[in-house]
């Protein structure tokens, strides 16, 4: 693997070498012919001796960037301190950072589910001057590639765009051991009923538990929610009475605690979406419905146990309907940013076509938001696991986000206040410590209280 | 049963140093005016530094937790419209109220059990023995761990794939299920981690209690026929009752800032039953930005300390030397 | 009962006091023990069950965790412990010697906030610290955190030192002015002598809660003036879910302030003793 990985290293440095020599060449036919030319490529170490300081929540991605970041910095001249904490953790501590329009950060990820609060606060600086400079942006950056579906939360009203996506979370299912399920006689699910089934006929097989998902509750349970039937408030973005302590909430709650407390491994009220995928990895625990990001290193993750036996499919299709969740996050240059341009050159090379090919290539990374990579051949192929083609999956469940517009209670400013009272109310139910109407009645009320607090009129 | 022939003297003060001066019963003396301006000179940057550092602030908390700050809404921050808004929204939220219930659990449980198992490695050691002498350090570590280190040491514990602990239990032939995240567990695995960490300090104050005891009383009662026991119970204990007292109270206000353990075991959980009063606070000004809000859950907890301390004032002395 | 008969069930009594203070004084540091072999062990080894007492230890996590940012979060914590303490010695010890002198009409209201501002838990610091600096631009500074820091140890010294300084005699300084001395030198040439002792179990403490602050750093820094409690968080966060590395920044965290307190321990119990008790 290590030699693999230098020699691709010194493949990649050639390759840009031999950019750099040809762009220079054309440069000065260009000159020569009197065009303009991007001084990008032109000049090499344009940010010598800088160190720019950067955030995000820990994702596979991130990990994939960070082999590549040394060659990103020896062309720019710049260091590079690019730093994780657990998504909790990342959008508590860049919530209050951002707060203080501090300058701690030169660029950092723009959470989905706070996209509304920072954008709405003007947290994050507006991004359409860079795109449009020309001294700044390399000709082939395309901002029309990225889908529309996943830049529209990270605009404003104005159009003003705030911040550039690197994943699409689109929910799919992923069972780190397949060979279980056909064992037990039995396929992939596909509605909820299904899912539970196998579940019963799986859990404990083998020191295998059937089922594990991390703590975010308020992401990884409302598809479960809508799938039954259900609803987090009653018309987002107007009417934003909760509305998730209906018959079909608790039902939903029901069959998701009871996921929680009988087909999990034992802790897993406490796991981060790390040690979730750390459990499927190793093969202690099976079926995950989660983003595409954590699903792929079932695979491709060098210490992955599973890399034979994972299989992939769509989400379990409830009642109601099919309510998979998506997101995007992006990349985006906080207010108080003192390297601004330095930030903007970062932004520029970690979602451009090129370094996003080579991560979906040498990575088998498939939760990419541009068009022109979806859509080609190498996507396709790179995500091809196990014989499921889950690249045509992924694009399903993008486009079904944008149809009728079902996620639009994530960007809601409120939605983290609201979230955490629906991760508590699931706690509680499937600790067995309230019945599922009794804790949704209780987390209605704390997030209407909330909202009030907040000054929203119901 | 042996009688005492008189009182004993109750261990209300320690003292560092065995000679001491007493103060004459006028208690003070009129200092001469160069004397008290020398001393008000010295007095002045300690108490300005103080003020500065402590009470400016809390008076600041107090004055936000009369507004609804949100740091999304920077005109909240002097919105004295209704000032006395976030009080009342506390008196009905169920969570705050809850977390006063935990808070009350916590404590008692971990006082208690600090003093209890404080006071018996205090009689175990209260001997003279080198060999003893060197343990003492040993049993001085969890005290001055820091406490996120503690926390991490007991994450370890109580995570069933690599926990000793569970190891053991399953060794047995039991199957334990992860205490951290079980309804009825959660709140006790808190509260035996937290007994870990700071029994040593009760052991400490009561070992040292111990030491100053008078050694006739102890030497009247044997010859008088008294056993280990009736020792204990007659003797010993009554002698200790102060020092037991005020390690208590100490352990109380100490035990109001719970933070690391809850931080990094349970987050509050499952649902709110490890979720104290700071903790709560925390969430709401540092996840949510209801800066206002907290401030004003956060007065409330400084009551409290504020009242405890004047208990603890009031039993112990007010500054100069009790006898 | 004859004597000899007492003496030796003494002698056996003190036998089984052995035993048994060795077997509870390993089972309470089961957990402290565990953590720092974890830290040697690779994850493999972690969780294997049953456990290996005899497994080939590997310096791996420690060597991933020096290369990393890790090591500028103990310059951190060293910096800012050492200063605030100083700070604190410098303006409390005068004004605890003061305190103990003087006669003050408000001394119990003093005596209340002293203690009362040692006791208060840190939130109630925090929140108006966090908005104050965001204003001034001192967050995630050493400068900062040295500040407030001192919220805890400048009650401290003057909590602790004004006992110390009680228990000295005011003849000493006296028959040092009658002999012609200031009264600035009474007090450096004759009471901080002798005051060594108290002085240093008060250092130690002040060093230790300020090494091991949790909250404060937590809320008040992000990169620059990350102490290393706040670093192990992070880094929990940051690798991912890594248990050998976890145990060794745990370990690393603590080690510097565990063997300080143990070559220390003389002072820093007298320390902790006084400070609980006395007013």
């Amino acid at each position: 693997m290590p030699e693999n990985g230098t020699r691709k290293t010194i493949e990649a440095a050639r390759l840009h070498r031999r950019q750099l020599l040809a762009v220079t060449l054309a440069g000065l036919a260009g000159t020569a012919v009197g065009f303009k030319v991007s001084p990008v490529r032109g000049q090499a170490k344009k940010f010598a001796g800088l160190t720019i300081t950067g955030a995000a929540f820990q994702s596979t991605y991130h990990e994939y960037l960070k082999t590549y970041l040394p060659e990103f910095e020896a062309e720019t001249g710049m260091k590079v301190d690019f730093q994780q904490q657990a998504f909790p953790v990342y959008n508590q501590r860049m919530d209050l950072e951002l707060s203080t329009k501090g300058s701690a950060y030169d660029f950092c990820n723009l959470t989905f589910i706070y996209s509304g609060r920072w954008v709405g606060a003007n947290w994050f600086t507006p991004l359409n001057e860079f795109v449009t400079d020309a001294n700044k942006t390399p000709p082939d950056w395309d901002a029309e590639d990225f889908v529309a579906g996943t830049t529209q939360h990270l605009k404003n009203a104005k159009g003003e765009i705030f911040a550039f996506p690197w994943e699409a979370g689109a929910m799919l299912m992923a069972a780190a051991r397949g060979d279980l399920i056909e064992k037990a006689s039995l396929g992939m699910p596909t509605t909820f009923d299904e899912l539970m089934k196998v579940c019963e006929a799986t859990n404990g097989k083998e020191g295998v538990a059937a089922y594990v998902t991390d703590r975010l509750h308020h992401w990884n349970f409302i598809p479960y929610l809508m799938g039954f039937g259900g609803k987090v408030f009653r018309n987002p973005p107007d009417d934003l009475m909760p509305a998730f302590d209906t018959a079909e909430g608790a039902r939903a709650a029901d069959y998701f605690a009871r996921l929680l407390a009988e087909m999990s491994p034992p802790g897993v009220m406490s796991f981060t979406d790390d040690q979730a995928m750390r459990a499927q990895m190793s093969g202690r625990a099976n079926i995950r419905t989660n983003a595409i990001t954590w699903l792929t290193a079932l695979v491709k993750h060098q210490e992955s146990k599973v890399a034979k036996t994972s299989r992939f499919a769509l989400m379990p299709v409830g009642p109601a309907g099919n309510f998979p969740g998506s997101n995007s996050h992006g990349f985006g240059i906080p207010a108080g940013a003192k390297n601004k341009e330095a930030a903007w050159a970062f932004i520029t090379w970690a979602v451009s076509k090129k370094t996003i090919e080579r991560i979906v290539k040498e990575k088998g990374y498939g939760a990419v938001c541009r068009r022109s990579v979806i859509t080609s051949d190498y996507f396709t192929q790179s995500l091809t696991l196990n014989g499921d083609s889950v690249a045509p999956l992924y694009l399903q469940v993008l486009e079904l986000g944008g149809k009728t517009g079902y996620m639009k209670y994530r960007t809601v400013p409120v939605y983290p206040q609201v979230g955490d009272k629906i991760n508590k109310a699931i706690e509680r139910i499937a600790t067995k410590q309230q019945k599922a109407p009794e804790a949704l009645a209780q987390a209605k009320d704390e997030a209407i209280a909330d909202l009030k607090k907040a000054g929203i009129q119901l | 049963m042996p009688r005492l022939a008189r009182p004993l003297p109750v261990a209300t003060t320690l003292t560092v140093r065995h000679e001491h001066p007493t103060r004459g019963a006028a208690g003070r003396e009129r200092l001469a005016p160069e004397r008290q301006r020398f001393y008000w000179r010295m007095l002045m940057p300690a108490l300005a530094v103080l003020f500065a550092v402590t009470v400016a602030p809390t008076l600041f908390l107090l004055v936000t937790s009369l507004t609804p700050l949100d740091l999304t809404k920077p005109e909240t921050t002097a919105d004295f419209r209704a000032p006395l808004r976030n009080f009342a929204l506390l008196l009905e939220d169920r969570r705050f109220l809850n977390s006063l219930w935990v808070q009350a659990k916590l404590s008692f449980w971990t006082v208690s059990l600090q003093l209890l198992i404080g006071l018996g490695f205090a009689l175990l050691l209260h001997m003279r023995s080198t060999l003893l002498q060197a343990l003492r350090t040993v049993f001085l570590i969890p005290m001055v761990l820091p406490p996120i280190v503690v926390a991490i040491i007991w994450k370890v514990i109580y995570t069933p794939d690599i926990s000793p602990f569970h190891w053991a239990i399953q060794a047995i032939g039991f199957n334990m299920p992860a205490l951290i995240t079980h309804a009825d567990w959660a709140l006790t695995a808190i509260i035996i981690a937290d007994t870990w960490e700071w029994f040593p300090f009760t052991m400490l104050m009561i070992l040292a209690a111990l030491q100053m005891m008078p050694e006739e009383h102890v030497d009247a009662a044997r010859v008088d026929g008294a056993n280990a026991w009736q020792l204990t119970w007659f003797v010993t204990l009554p002698y200790l009752r102060g020092v037991l007292l005020v390690a208590g109270l100490f352990r109380l206000i100490d035990s109001i800032k719970a933070f690391p353990l809850i931080y990094i075991l349970t987050d509050g959980g499952p649902g709110s039953l490890t979720e104290v009063t700071n903790y709560y606070g925390f969430i709401q000004a540092f996840n949510f930005s209801f800066i206002g809000y907290s401030s004003a859950i956060t007065v409330v907890l400084v009551t409290f300390t504020v009242l405890l301390s004047w208990l603890t004032l009031r039993l112990v002395g007010w500054g100069r030397y009790v006898e | 009962m004859s004597s000899r008969a007492f003496a030796y069930r003494a002698a056996a009594e003190r036998r089984l006091i052995y035993a048994l203070v060795i077997v509870l004084a390993i089972l309470i540091m089961l957990p402290f023990i565990w953590l720092v072999l974890m830290s040697l062990k690779t994850n493999d080894d972690i969780f294997a069950f049953p456990p290996k007492l005899f497994f080939t230890p590997t310096l791996d996590n420690y060597a991933g965790l020096w290369a990393s940012s890790f090591r500028y979060s103990f310059l951190n914590s060293a910096v800012v412990s050492i200063s605030s303490t100083l700070l604190a010695l410098v303006v409390g010890v005068p004004g605890a010697y003061a305190l103990s002198r003087i006669a003050l009409k408000h001394e119990k209201s003093l005596s209340l906030i002293i203690l009362a501002s040692r006791m208060a838990p840190p939130i109630a610091f925090t929140i108006p610290y966090f908005l104050a600096y965001r204003w001034l631009g001192l967050l995630d500074t050493r400068i900062g955190l040295v500040l407030i820091y001192l919220t805890f140890n400048i009650s401290l010294v003057v909590w602790l030192m004004r006992s110390f300084f009680d228990a000295c005699p005011r003849s000493l300084e006296e028959a040092a002015w009658v002999d012609g001395a200031s009264l600035w030198q009474g007090f450096t040439r004759i009471i901080l002598p002798l005051s060594g002792p108290g002085v240093a179990a008060t250092a130690i403490l002040c060093f230790v809660y300020s090494w091991n602050d949790f909250f404060f750093a937590l809320i008040l820094t992000r990169n620059q003036a990350m102490t290393s409690p706040v670093a192990v968080v992070n880094f929990m966060n940051y690798e991912g879910w890594e248990w050998g590395k976890i145990a060794a920044g745990g370990t690393m965290v603590m080690l510097p302030v565990l063997i300080f307190s143990v070559l220390v321990r003389r002072y820093l119990i007298q320390g902790m003793m006084t400070g609980a008790v006395k007013g």
